[in-house]
């Protein structure tokens, strides 16, 4: 069964325009001229449950307007949502009682009673018997490590602290889906794997569906099997990550540190046919830029057998640069991958 | 019935929470009290002039007064809506009301629910009570199903407007000149309201009606005037439950153009 089922999602705001200057302020106080500025474009995907799907994209491409809508915060434009079998903006009360749902920006919690206050308090929101709760408490508290922060109001937590309350907060009802916006934003490097972790080990166990957005690319290699990356609106790719660095990394990096003064002519001329790049830094290093048409073995030997090398290094482009690579091209990218995905259809057929 | 249990667990948390700043709490309910000590003081002030207003003795408009506490008190406390632009819409917390399975309005009102007004509704009651024995009004069982009746009403009058009000938040970034302007005109609600011309009459009556929050209500309990307004007293329920769906309507449209705030 379907946990997220979208089709043609759209969502558009009225964005009051602002003319410049004391006179566009006058203006504007007595015609006011509205732009339409459209968040989402017309998505359309489809989550399995038990899934864990990372969400990601540039800031302002419509992930946390997605996430509102998939959550019922926020009413669509147009187009068709199904979470869970409801749709969410129109039986709310009754949809949010089987998701969860984590802000990484806002807290959930009251900010000035005891943690455990708060829990308490949602338990009665939510309508989960004591018993279930105590259950469901002991055992989150355990894989989290939150024993003594229960007792200690929500403004003298750390970060790191909160955000561990803040999940359980999200989890005392056994939802069957978990939306997460930003969920490591700002913590260190022990508690994001320890969220990590608990989240792998929670799809694994329970068979939560989670839909998490992020901007650490980590998060998403520790933690989903499938991405949709989002573009100004526009789905741009949806599918696995793998998948996504073979697309989109043009090729692998060689550095090379050679034992004397080896010229840029030279190197060139070795390698000429194979398709590869040099770039000098110093006398005695140069790196190679490397399709991934050619083989890494090929260009080695033939470098190895033309020149004396002292070290070589190399280096496979990581995600990061990968996105930030797709980012930067923006739409020119997403026609690439519009191409790309009509070209595999009929080879999925 | 889940609603009740939770108000229960939200009035726990609100003790907790502020019991434990009891300076906060006390000057709380001092300030309120003095706010409405000077309001009266005013009245009383006004009758060192004349001996009637427009028909009414002092003991009579002060018991309109003190009848306008209960209901006023009742609102203060499970309508403190006054941060509901900034708290909910511009800072965007209206997100985590909306994820959780209750109403939201309820949830809003819950949030800020603030016991120490209701201290203002026994003053009243006393005030009323004192001025029911100085007049030398009857006293049936039934004025007491009556009276609650009547608070309920006024109550309802009240939470309708000011949630159409807060709604205002869901369609403009900054309505916050319309709180104050309508909180100023709720005052005149509670004097005779044929002291004032015909439209403010009229206004006080039906399109804002705070005059139900305050002298029509209050009016049935004492001598029929030359106006005879206690004869809409009855309609006053009536007038709260529509004006409190209105309201109430009003915030669930609203609620769906709920744009949310920032990221």
């Amino acid at each position: 069964m379907l946990a997220i089922d979208v089709k043609d999602l759209r969502k558009q705001f009225k964005v009051q325009k602002n003319r410049e200057g004391l006179s566009g302020a006058l203006k504007d106080l007595f015609k006011r001229e509205y732009n339409e500025v459209r968040a989402v474009k017309d998505i359309s995907f489809q989550i399995p449950q038990g899934e864990i799907c990372g969400y990601i994209g540039e800031n302002g491409a419509g992930k946390s307007t997605t996430i509102k809508m998939l959550t019922g915060i926020l009413v669509p434009t147009s187009g068709d949502i199904r979470v869970n079998g409801y749709i969410p903006y129109k039986d709310r009360e009754k949809f949010v009682g089987n998701i969860g749902v984590v802000f990484g920006q806002r807290s959930q919690l009251w900010w000035d009673i005891g943690v455990i206050e708060s829990f308490r308090l949602l338990r009665k929101v939510y309508g989960v018997s004591e018993h279930d709760f105590r259950r469901r408490l002991d055992q989150l508290v355990e894989r989290l490590d939150l024993g003594d922060l229960l007792n200690r109001p929500v403004r003298k937590l750390s970060l790191g602290q909160r955000m561990r309350c803040e999940l359980v907060a999200s989890l005392l009802h056994n939802p069957a889906i978990l939306f997460l916006d930003e969920p490591t934003i700002g913590l260190d490097i022990v508690v994001k794997t320890a969220i990590r972790e608990f989240l792998q080990e929670l799809n694994r166990e329970e068979g939560t569906t989670i839909l998490l957005t992020t901007h650490d690319l980590q998060d998403i290699e520790a933690l989903c099997s499938r991405v949709i990356m989002l573009d100004d609106g526009r789905i741009i790719y949806d599918g696995g990550l793998d998948e996504l660095k073979n697309r989109w990394s043009r090729g692998r990096e060689i550095q090379f540190q050679f034992t004397s003064h080896t010229p840029l002519a030279k190197l060139e001329q070795l390698t000429a046919g194979l398709g590869v790049t040099w770039k000098q830094e110093s006398d005695l290093n140069a790196t190679m830029w490397l399709p991934h048409t050619t083989n890494v073995s090929d260009a080695l030997s033939i470098v190895t057998g033309g020149t004396a090398i002292r070290d070589i290094k190399i280096i496979e482009t990581n995600t990061d640069e990968i996105v930030r690579e797709i980012y930067r091209s923006g739409s020119a990218s997403a026609s690439a991958a519009a191409t790309l995905l009509r070209e595999e259809e009929p080879a999925l057929r | 019935m889940k609603y009740a249990v939770l108000l229960w667990e939200y009035i726990k948390n609100y003790a907790k929470t502020r019991l434990t700043y009891r300076a906060d709490f006390w000057i709380e309910v001092l300030s309120d009290l003095m706010f409405q000590g000077m309001n009266l003081f005013f009245i009383l002030i006004v009758f060192q002039h004349t001996p009637s207003l427009g028909g009414w003795t002092e003991a009579e408009v002060v018991f309109v007064y003190g009848f306008f506490m209960i209901p006023y008190g009742l609102f203060t406390t499970f309508f403190n809506m006054w941060n509901f632009s900034e708290r909910y819409i511009v800072k965007g917390e209206m997100d985590r009301i909306l994820t959780r399975p209750a109403h939201n309005l309820f949830q809003v009102l819950l949030e800020n629910v603030d016991p120490p007004s209701l201290i203002g509704s026994a003053v009243g009651a006393i005030i009323m009570a004192i001025c029911w024995n100085d007049l030398g009004l009857a006293f049936h069982a039934y004025d007491l199903l009556m009276l609650l009746l009547f608070v309920i009403g006024a109550v309802l009058v009240y939470g309708g407007i000011y949630t159409a009000l807060s709604a205002l938040s869901f369609f403009s970034d900054a309505p916050t000149g319309i709180v104050p302007l309508i909180y100023n005109i709720q005052n005149y609600g509670r004097y005779p309201v044929n002291i004032y011309n015909k439209t403010i009459r009229f206004i006080l009556t039906w399109v804002l009606p705070f005059a139900f929050v305050g002298v029509i209500p209050a009016s049935y309990f004492l001598e029929k005037k030359s106006d005879d307004i206690s004869q809409l007293a009855l309609l006053t329920p009536v007038v709260g439950i529509v004006f409190f769906i209105l309201g109430l309507s009003l915030w669930n449209y609203g609620v769906k153009r709920y744009r949310g705030a920032g990221s």
